[in-house]
């Protein structure tokens, strides 16, 4: 404790100093520096209340002889007064000053000034207004009262000032100065998270003004950033999509914290992850092709750090989604699909954007050999010409993963011969990085394995065992290990879902498959996809749905 | 229902007494109860907000106190005024006792316990009085930064925000005295004409004319109370009362701006009829200096040419009938006068002169 208050002497001196450069914050430099310090300031009033309350005035003033002088001066500036909780922390203090029964004239002293400073700060009408403090307590009002209303249109005034210059440009005789600009957006980094500022924030963000440079002072885009990520403060998409276009940090920061919360705790069903990336206005923001290209950007460099992360590559697959539905929904005049994926072919991103509900499983199948060719052609287009090769192919079509998914239960389904450009498609998304032998040897294990399914969902007595073999997962049965053993389990736990035979041994085979706790999180996995997939294309299966609902919640109470 | 109305009546009076020096008698015992009626009074504001009835009940009662006093005075205000006020009875409270020297240091020392607990104390279901206060200084400062480096002043006195509150507050008090008594009305304002500072209180009577009704609700941090919106009434009231007192009127047609009037002629043609008169009046006082060739004064109170010029060019600057109706007059005066075409022989052809070369 002792030591603790030494230091915070030594704090005391270093703000009082601090507190003399601001005086009442009047001068743009002061303020500048004032918003700079504002949070460890406001740190400091709470170490230091935390230890004036174990005290009583006299130990006060011995152990920190100028405290008098250093509240009172914090009370004069308004900028410390207006951010966050520094106010109450400011009168918690004052409080920790009060005697109740002053013995002497010093501590009468102290009581007057923390009582005087108090009712200052909590009601003294300000000098500048005067005016309206007569009238208001002439007619019977008090300032908590009309400071409300007041604010309210002071706000509003600056507002319609803003909105009249951003429409009228050069011509109006009201022109708001830069400088003035830049001043109000300064003044308002502690006071973004009041209620009554909102609509100022919201006016300064769609604000431009004439000049090439940003009028906005950067410290306030960070706090209104900030107080929006923290929920602090409510802002129309259209404001946000201006915050983040004129402020890339704080578009990078939001996404930094989307992923954050997205990876942060395990187990996220893809309702969840959509939950917060809908509230993250991420996907809306990102119809504006330059927002959309940051987030991609980023989600790319996640995919290639983490060496493809399922739960990178669901969250990607998610946004994708919600993107698409709010580039459907937005009135904004639309952008060509190029600016948002200037290296897919057009022909091949519109394909892809396609989201046919309750299709027929023979155009499925023209949709999955059409769009395979295309993604084909641009993987050799792009190896040929050195322009990422396949690793820029599989990164575009992993935003639209489920079609994969889509692949694989269309082949258990389908009665035909399995369609090569399809096998193909199962095959890259798998493993994007195979060679053309692996690959071909992969197709051959993955028809083989379908062969011997379709066999066995004739068959009347099955075991989960038979299923295991036939898929191709016999482990040490196997002649040699399997080239791709995700997808087999994947072909495999469809065949479970959609064969009538399969559905009786679900269990039992699904046992002997998550025998790892990874397998058995890639199922609960492929079993929350293939949920959330039949309910964004309204695939009716009663039936399989409600098996693929059991074994999830029967896998997810194991795990 | 009477005990309520007794109990409202008392704290009424407890408020009132918060502002005396009596609070030296005051200890901590006595400074709990006053804030535990404060906060059950709170309770009762958010009970029967909605209670069109007891409300009203409550009203008249609130009301009947200022009758006496023929209005609101300085040092007649009551306890409770109205009552929105019960919303934040227990702030208004407490930052009486706070300002108030008289209170005791044991019982200032108490208050301070009650009103700022400290971090981490549930407020329960609503927002707690610390948070309150806290929020009230940080508004506090916001009014002050934003008055000392955003604000400008407006070109218009109608859009200026400050005229604005101040016109909002006026106009919220005309209506609760005038629910307590319609002819109250007129005697709360002559007793403001007495009181305020007049410049500043002309500007504001013309503000309110001129803001939009309905009036804008304040912000509600609790709940959004079905309070009739009657500001149209308001302004009615304030006409009529400007009609009624000629020396008033006189001194609002003075005072306030020529474009502010111009304003307010648009909207009242009741007002503009009276504000002609008095342009004409003010224009029969005027002779011409013939050594200067300009229209003089004859007495130091008199307007001057520029001014009656001033106003005359703005009232025709607006809208169509306005305008019409003016130049019709000065037409007719100019008429009466003789006719002239020629300038410096009657002040309507000057005025006429003027407003044409300007337009």
């Amino acid at each position: 404790m002792a030591k603790h208050s030494v230091s915070l002497a030594s704090d005391c001196q270093f703000w009082m100093q601090k507190l003399s450069e601001w005086d009442q914050a009047s001068t743009w430099e002061t303020q500048q520096d004032t918003c700079l310090h504002l949070p460890r300031f406001q740190e400091f009033l709470r170490q230091m209340y935390e230890a004036l309350k174990e005290m009583d005035s006299n130990t006060i003033m011995k152990r920190f002889p100028t405290i008098d002088q250093l509240l009172t001066k914090t009370c004069w500036n308004p900028f410390i007064l207006a951010y966050g909780e520094s106010q109450i922390i400011l009168i918690w203090c004052l409080c920790c000053l009060i005697n109740k029964e002053p013995q002497n004239s010093g501590e009468s002293k102290l009581n007057s000034l923390a009582r005087s400073l108090l009712s200052r700060i909590l009601s003294a009408i300000s000098f500048d207004i005067k005016e309206v403090g007569l009238f208001a307590q002439g007619l019977g009002y008090e300032p908590v009262d009309y400071y409300p209303g007041l604010l309210r249109n002071m706000v509003l005034s600056l507002v319609s000032e803003l909105r009249e210059n951003h429409l009228n440009g050069f011509n109006t005789q009201r022109r708001m100065a830069p400088e003035r600009v830049m001043s109000l957006s300064r003044i308002c980094i502690p006071l973004v998270t009041l209620p009554e500022f909102e609509p100022l924030v919201e006016a300064l963000l769609i604000y431009h003004g004439h000049e090439p440079q940003e009028i906005l002072w950067p410290k306030f885009l960070e706090a209104v950033n900030e107080a929006f990520l923290g929920k602090k403060i409510s802002l129309s998409t259209s404001a946000v999509v201006c915050l983040w276009l004129r402020h890339l940090p704080s578009l990078e920061k939001a996404i930094l914290r989307l992923f954050e919360k997205l990876l942060s705790r395990e187990g996220n069903c893809l309702r969840e992850i959509e939950c917060f990336i809908e509230e993250s206005l991420l996907p809306r923001a990102a119809c504006h092709p330059a927002v959309f290209r940051v987030v991609d950007e980023m989600f790319r460099c996640a995919l290639l750090e983490t060496d493809g992360a399922p739960e990178v590559a669901a969250a990607l697959q998610v946004f994708t989604r919600c993107f698409v539905e709010a580039l459907e929904e937005d009135e904004q005049p639309k952008f060509a699909l190029k600016t948002y994926f200037p290296y897919a072919p057009p022909a091949l991103a519109a394909a892809l954007l396609q989201r046919p509900r309750g299709a027929p499983e023979e155009h499925w199948r023209q949709l999955l050999e059409h769009g395979s060719q295309l993604l084909r052609q641009l993987m050799e287009d792009q190896t040929q010409r050195s322009l990422g090769g396949p690793l820029e192919s599989w990164f575009l079509f992993t935003h639209f993963g489920g079609w994969a998914d889509m692949a694989a239960e269309h082949l258990l389904r389908s009665e035909a011969e399995p369609a090569e450009a399809v096998l193909w498609l199962l095959a890259f998304y798998h493993s994007p990085c195979d060679g053309s032998r692996q690959r071909a040897q992969t197709t051959v294990e993955v028809k083989a394995a379908l062969g011997r399914l379709q066999q066995l969902s004739r068959s009347t007595t099955l075991s989960a065992r038979d299923l295991q073999a036939a898929a191709g997962l016999g482990g040490a049965a196997e002649p040699r290990p399997a080239a791709c053993p995700a997808l087999l389990r994947c072909l495999l736990l469809n065949f479970l879902l959609w064969a009538p035979a399969g559905r009786t041994v679900a269990r039992e085979a699904v046992a002997l498959v998550a025998r790892t706790e990874e397998t058995a999180h890639e199922i609960i996995s492929f079993l929350d996809r293939t949920l959330y997939r039949w309910d964004q294309l309204c695939i009716e299966a009663p039936g399989s749905r409600k098996l693929a609902r059991e074994l999830l919640q029967e896998l997810c109470v194991q795990v | 229902m009477e005990p309520l109305l007794e109990q409202l009546e008392r704290f009424s009076e407890v408020l009132a007494v918060s502002r005396t020096s009596h609070v030296s008698t005051w200890d901590s015992a006595t400074v709990r109860r006053a804030l535990q009626w404060a906060r059950y009074l709170r309770h009762v504001y958010r009970r029967f907000g909605r209670h069109e009835r007891i409300r009203t009940a409550l009203e008249r009662r609130l009301h009947s106190q200022w009758r006496p006093e023929g209005g609101l005075g300085l040092d007649s205000v009551p306890g409770l005024t109205n009552f929105e006020a019960l919303r934040c009875s227990d702030v208004l409270l407490s930052l009486r006792l706070l300002r108030n020297r008289a209170l005791g240091d044991a019982a200032c020392y108490y208050l301070l316990q009650q009103l700022f607990p400290g971090p981490g104390v549930p407020g329960g279901d609503q927002v707690s009085l610390q948070d309150q206060l806290a929020r009230l200084a940080r508004r506090r400062s916001a009014v002050h930064m934003l008055r000392a480096n955003g604000y400008r002043e407006s070109p218009k006195l109608q859009e200026d925000p400050l005229m604005k509150t101040q016109a909002e507050l006026l106009l919220g008090r005309l209506q609760e005295v005038g629910s307590a008594q319609a002819e109250s009305r007129s005697r709360f304002l002559g007793s403001l004409w007495e009181r305020l500072p007049r410049s500043n209180f002309l500007k504001v009577i013309a503000v309110a004319l001129l803001l939009q009704p309905p009036l804008a609700p304040r912000p509600q941090e609790e709940l959004e109370v079905g309070r009739p919106q009657t500001a149209g009434e308001g302004s009615r009231e304030l006409v009529h009362w400007l009609l009624e007192n000629s020396e008033v009127m006189a001194a609002f047609c003075r005072n306030n701006p020529a474009g502010l009037l111009t304003s307010v002629a648009v909207r009242y043609p009741a007002l503009t009829r009276v504000y002609l008169a008095l342009l004409t009046d003010w224009g029969r006082h005027l002779r011409y200096d013939l050594p200067n060739g300009v229209w003089v004064g004859v007495e130091t109170q008199d307007v001057q040419w520029a001014e009656l010029c001033d106003r005359f060019q703005s009232l025709c600057q607006s809208s169509t009938p306005l305008k019409d109706e003016v130049l019709t007059a000065l037409q007719a005066l100019k008429k009466q006068d003789g006719d002239f075409e020629a300038p410096g022989l009657s002040i309507w052809t000057d005025l006429l002169l003027a407003i044409r070369s300007s337009a």
